[in-house]
């Protein structure tokens, strides 16, 4: 830690990477929070969960009793325990009891991505609602055919306000906050769609997961959609990065242009696993024929590919990762893939999963730059790498299957929520030995704060001063922790 | 290292493998010593008991869950170590998954789940502020699944707040006896030291008459008895012997006083005294001095009494007479009874009041009133001998009289009518109470209604005994039938008074005797001889009609007995045959029940002689009802066959007889 504050201090180590690198650290650390208790006003299992995207502080729940909370989680609203617990209670509740409230357990609900100002609520009463935060009254409503399994909004649009549902019913719905009716109807999916999300590259593009097991992308300013996902067509690994590639690419032109010729008609996938080397050829086998049977398929694709599966069953999870350039999808099969969103194809990373949640939509939320996604796995939460498909951690706490999960990656902390009614917070442990006092910790976490996102505000500290602390900060008394003391205690 | 290593590990399996409900607390020390000094060991303690939680018997899980709490209370690391399978480690112990229920030995499990719970509860008191999976856990059993916590610090809190309410309670009490001792202590001392001198002067009274009667027997009253000097002298030195006083019609008022005296002196002022003490030893006052002085005083005054007491036994008049009158004391000793429980159970603070009311006023116990004038009477006698005398027995004379005239009534608790009148507390007697049905409400009150109630005296309802004349009929083979019947006796008839030969004494013939001898005189009617001889006839006709029925009876009885003989000897000759059949079929039978036998003895012997093992608890038990039934089966099978070929005949039999075979 203080090695890469004085590589930084020395200008050897990047800002951006120095960031990461603490993040990663944080994030490689994150357990259970001792002083960070969300207290859940909710009755029934907690559905979704999501932080505000302008300023990280404000977390929305929805639960299975109908009923939307809203928490600060920056500030705690009392201590206890000697001031070790904070309790962070809810903001405000909306639940049955409000007149305009939902009647259904509600599926999904999140903040309007501009602002904190909104909030929009699916439900199982076929309700989508938006809701002023500050009178918490509803501002419009929109009546859906069948159950609102999720909703979602475009954090990058900048020229629409389209809430797509997915719902019972087999067409995904946009609704239009400014006009306040349907903008358009999506249809293709043969089954309810369970998972829906917008592209994080583009504002136009959709992605949706359906009961039928297809994953859809839809370009909204076209009709019908554009590509289904298979599950057979994949590449093994990862794209190679754009450099690496062009150079392997003329090492292996000669060898690839016999075989992509074949593949780009025929695209079987256990053909090219036994051709042994398709991470080189898929690039560029398959851009050129790809762009030809768009051309050809949309808007009416050919039969045989609209009916494509990613997975076995519903495909109950969607994320896709910051950079927009991978989508994660969960299935009822109990399985995770890694789809590239260029290529379409299926990366073929093999997730250590135990088991999925088949019943119910479940929440993946993913970190940047170590490429993690956590993942509900029944009762625990699992984070996986992403590249490799290893686990690195383990989260388990709740007693019952966890729902949903929600990273902020300002504060690295994770929330889960799952059907114990109980919201966790899983933050990093204290720095780096737990000897460390309270006071030394903020101030720690205060200075790498400011290192990490506002450098400018360190210009001139030199480490010297934080030297300082710590001896001063050594003199005082370490036992002061709370109540009882949390010791060894041998005698008998 | 590593046979360090295996250390931990072999002393945890050694401590689990046990049937025994506690850890082996010498393994237990050793395990911990082995952990406290070495963290990897102490990780490699918690790895394998996790891995021994998850061993699919109770037993081990049980004795497992112990260690692990000895450890969690001591060790930081193995609590951070456990905290992190917190949801395992509980779904283990508590089985509060539907799809995990603990294993097999089901009254092991139950304990296994509660001990679970109670340390749950304790670790989440002490250590829940610092790890969050504790308070989730606890959370989520107690909100969630709804477990009932045994709640023990609550309880504990509880049980110190009132037992320190109920040593404030006795405290005052104290302080409140106390008071009221240093009011009444004058009264006391008078109260006690009067009885100490009316003793001393009874004993000097019988003293000085002894003296008397043996210097100059005189004027004794009972002087020709001891004429003779020989008689004198025996008698002089059988008192000499004894040091023991004579009781006679002359001293016995003086005796009675003293034996009254004597048992005021045991039961009342001894006691009381005894009790005043452990007061004052008990209490807490501000100024010692008073409380020391006093019970410096009480200490002297019991010793006094103890003195007094044994002058008297010494006299022998307490004793001795006791024994003589046995009857008199004992009612007297029921009476004094009641006036006891009645001072007990109102408290002593109350008691020396009504001691000294009982002395003034003679007011409720009977034996008080007694006492008084007996004790003047005592005084007096020392005076005139044989006045007061008289009137003494006058008096008891009319108590006889009345003695007699009195309904007997059994005793009970209705009879005493002292402490009728007001309320009881009953957990109040100086015990403490511990009922295992829950608290004990200190300041329970039986009102006085309540008492009055109970009280009422209880009538039964005696049946009088009547008794049943036998039937007394002449029997064939002699003798007369002595059933005993109300009204009809089930061979004879009707019961009818009879002679000693069986004979009826008919009241017609009663009547008719003597009329016949009062009619013999010749100046009877004709109507009356033809009303005679009508009457003569009509019992010859009943002679004779009881003579056929009594033949008729006979016969009857005779052909029963044929029918039954003949049943009897068909019955026989089946058995016989079931019998021959069983013997036929018996060789390859008995020897299987032989080899049967020998086989289950054999196992028995073999479980008996194996050590308990943590499998034998997970083996079901075998009970006897279990052995007769595989018995049985066994046999009915076996026999089944057997049984099969004699079917037929014997289903026809066992219509006809269904509880004979």
């Amino acid at each position: 830690m203080w090695k890469e504050i004085g590589g930084r201090e020395a200008g050897q180590i990047r800002p951006n990477s120095f960031a990461n690198r603490v993040k990663s650290h944080r994030v490689s650390t994150l357990q259970l929070s001792n002083n960070k208790d969300i207290i859940s006003p909710h009755k029934g299992s907690i559905n979704s969960l999501q932080v505000d995207l302008t300023e990280g502080r404000y977390l929305i729940s929805s639960a299975s009793d109908a009923s939307v909370a809203v928490y600060d989680v920056q500030r705690a609203t009392d201590y206890e325990g000697a001031g070790l617990i904070g309790k962070h209670k809810s903001v405000f509740v909306v639940d049955k009891q409000h007149g305009h409230g939902h009647k259904f357990a509600i599926s999904s609900a999140m903040w309007y991505p501009i602002d904190t100002g909104l909030f929009i609520t699916g439900s199982y009463d076929h309700y989508v609602k938006v809701w002023d935060t500050n009178s918490t009254q509803v501002v419009m409503n929109f009546k859906m055919p069948g159950k609102v399994y999720r909703t979602a909004m475009s954090s990058l649009a900048t020229s629409h306000m389209l809430i797509a549902a997915g719902t019972e019913d087999v067409q995904v719905r946009l609704c239009d906050i400014a006009s306040g009716a349907f903008a358009h109807t999506l249809s293709g999916h043969r089954d309810g769609i369970m998972a829906v999300e917008w592209s994080s590259s583009s504002e136009w593009v959709l992605v949706t997961g359906g009961c039928d097991g297809a994953i859809r992308f839809w370009d909204i300013r076209r009709a019908g959609c554009f590509r289904v996902l298979d599950q057979s067509q994949s590449q093994l690994g990862r794209r190679p990065p754009l450099l690496r590639r062009s150079a392997m690419s003329k090492v292996s032109t000669s060898k690839s242009l016999s075989v992509g010729q074949n593949l780009s008609g025929k695209p079987r996938a256990p053909q090219r696993k036994s051709n042994g080397n398709g991470v080189k050829q898929a690039p560029i086998g398959r851009i050129p024929g790809k762009g030809s049977v768009r051309q050809r398929l949309h808007p009416g694709m050919l039969s045989s590919q609209d009916r494509a599966t990613a997975h076995y069953g519903a495909v109950t999870g969607l994320k896709v990762t910051e950079d927009g350039m991978y989508l994660l999808s969960a299935g009822s099969d109990s399985r995770i893939r890694l789809w590239d969103v260029e290529s379409g194809c299926n990366t073929l990373v093999n997730f250590e999963t135990v088991r999925l949640q088949t019943s119910k939509a479940i929440q993946l939320a993913t970190t940047q730059d170590p490429a993690v996604v956590f993942v509900p796995c029944m009762t625990t939460v699992k984070a996986f790498d992403v590249c490799s498909g290893k686990t690195c951690l383990t989260f388990r706490g709740h007693y019952e299957c966890v729902n949903c999960c929600w990273f902020s990656s300002q504060e690295q902390e994770l929330y889960t929520g799952g059907n114990d009614r109980q919201i966790l917070v899983w933050s990093p442990s204290r720095f780096t030995a737990d000897e460390m006092v309270d006071h030394f910790n903020s101030i720690a976490v205060y200075f790498t704060y400011n290192i990490i996102f506002h450098p400018h505000v360190l210009k001139d500290v030199k480490p010297i001063i934080i030297n300082q602390h710590l001896s001063s900060l050594n003199g005082m008394d370490m036992q002061d922790a709370g109540p009882t003391q949390d010791q060894d205690n041998w005698s008998d | 290292m590593e046979e360090e290593r295996g250390k931990v590990r072999t002393l945890i399996e050694k401590a689990t493998n046990s049937t025994e409900p506690e850890v082996d607390p010498r393994l237990l020390k050793a395990i911990k010593s082995v952990v406290r000094y070495s963290d990897s060991e102490l990780r490699l303690a918690a790895q394998t008991l996790m891995d021994l939680m998850k061993r699919d018997h109770s037993q081990v899980r049980y004795l497992t869950l112990l260690i692990i709490d000895e450890l969690f209370m001591r060790s930081k690391l193995f609590r951070t170590l456990l905290v992190e399978n917190m949801d395992q480690f509980l779904s283990l112990s508590v089985g509060f998954r539907r799809n995990l229920p603990l294993p097999s030995p089901q009254a092991v499990a139950s304990i296994l789940r509660s001990k679970a719970i109670e340390f749950l509860e304790k670790w989440n008191a002490s250590f829940g502020v610092h790890y969050r999976q504790i308070r989730l856990g606890f959370d989520y059993l107690k909100t969630t699944l709804r477990y009932q916590f045994p709640n023990l610090q609550a309880n504990a809190a509880r049980v110190q707040q009132e037992r320190q309410e109920r040593e404030m309670k006795t405290k005052e009490i104290l302080l409140n006896k106390f008071e009221m001792l240093r009011q009444n202590f004058s009264l006391i001392k008078e109260e006690i030291q009067s009885t100490i001198d009316e003793i001393l002067e009874c004993l000097d009274i019988i003293r000085v008459k002894e003296e008397n009667m043996l210097l100059d027997p005189i004027d004794d009253e009972d002087f020709e008895e001891f004429h003779s000097s020989e008689l004198r002298q025996i008698r002089l030195d059988s008192l000499k012997e004894g040091e023991k006083v004579h009781e006679n019609n002359d001293n016995k008022v003086v005796f009675d006083a003293l034996r009254e005296l004597y048992k005021l002196l045991e039961t009342k002022h001894l006691v009381s005294v005894q009790e005043w003490i452990s007061v004052l030893i008990r209490v807490e006052v501000p100024d010692n001095r008073v409380r020391d002085s006093m019970l410096k005083e009480f200490i002297d005054i019991r010793n006094r009494l103890q003195a007094v007491k044994k002058k008297c036994e010494e006299s022998g008049c307490a004793l001795v007479n006791n024994a003589k009158h046995h009857k008199e004391d004992e009612l007297e000793e029921d009476f004094w009874e009641d006036g006891k429980i009645g001072s007990s159970v109102n408290g002593s603070s109350s008691a020396p009041s009504k001691h000294n009311n009982n002395l003034t006023v003679a007011s409720t116990s009977g034996e008080v009133t007694d006492k008084a004038p007996k004790g003047c009477s005592g005084k007096f006698h020392g005076n005139e001998s044989l006045g007061h005398d008289k009137g003494k027995n006058d008096s008891t004379a009319l108590r006889s009289k009345l003695l007699a005239e009195a309904p007997v009534i059994e005793w009970g608790s209705f009879s005493d009518d002292s402490s009728v009148k007001r309320d009881v507390l009953i957990n109040q007697r100086g015990m403490e109470f511990e009922n295992h049905w829950g608290r004990v409400d200190y300041d329970a009150v039986i009102p006085a209604e309540k008492i009055a109630e109970l009280n009422l005296k209880a009538t039964l309802y005696k049946e009088e005994q009547v008794e049943i004349q036998p039937c007394r009929a002449p029997l064939r083979k002699g003798g007369l039938c002595q059933r005993r019947d109300l009204e009809v006796c089930p061979f004879h008839g009707p019961i009818i008074p009879r002679d000693n030969e069986g004979n009826l004494i008919n009241q017609n013939s009663s009547i008719d005797e003597t009329p016949k001898n009062e009619n013999s005189p010749m100046d009877e009617s004709f109507l009356d001889l033809k009303s005679d001889l009508g009457e003569q006839l009509v019992k010859q006709a009943m002679k004779n009609v009881q003579e056929r029925n009594k033949e008729e009876a006979r016969k009857r009885k005779i052909d029963k007995q044929l029918l039954n003989r003949a049943k009897l000897a068909k019955v026989r000759e089946h058995n016989e045959a079931v019998l021959r059949d069983a013997a036929l079929a018996s060789t390859s039978r008995s020897e299987a029940i032989g080899e049967e036998a020998e086989y289950t003895n054999g196992k028995r012997s073999s479980t008996r002689n194996k050590k308990q093992t943590l499998a034998s608890m997970l083996r079901k038990k075998v009970t006897a009802k279990d052995r007769l039934a595989q018995r049985l089966l066994n046999t009915r099978s076996r026999d089944s066959t057997t049984r099969q070929l004699t079917m037929g005949e014997d289903e026809s039999y066992r219509e006809a007889f269904p509880n004979q075979w």
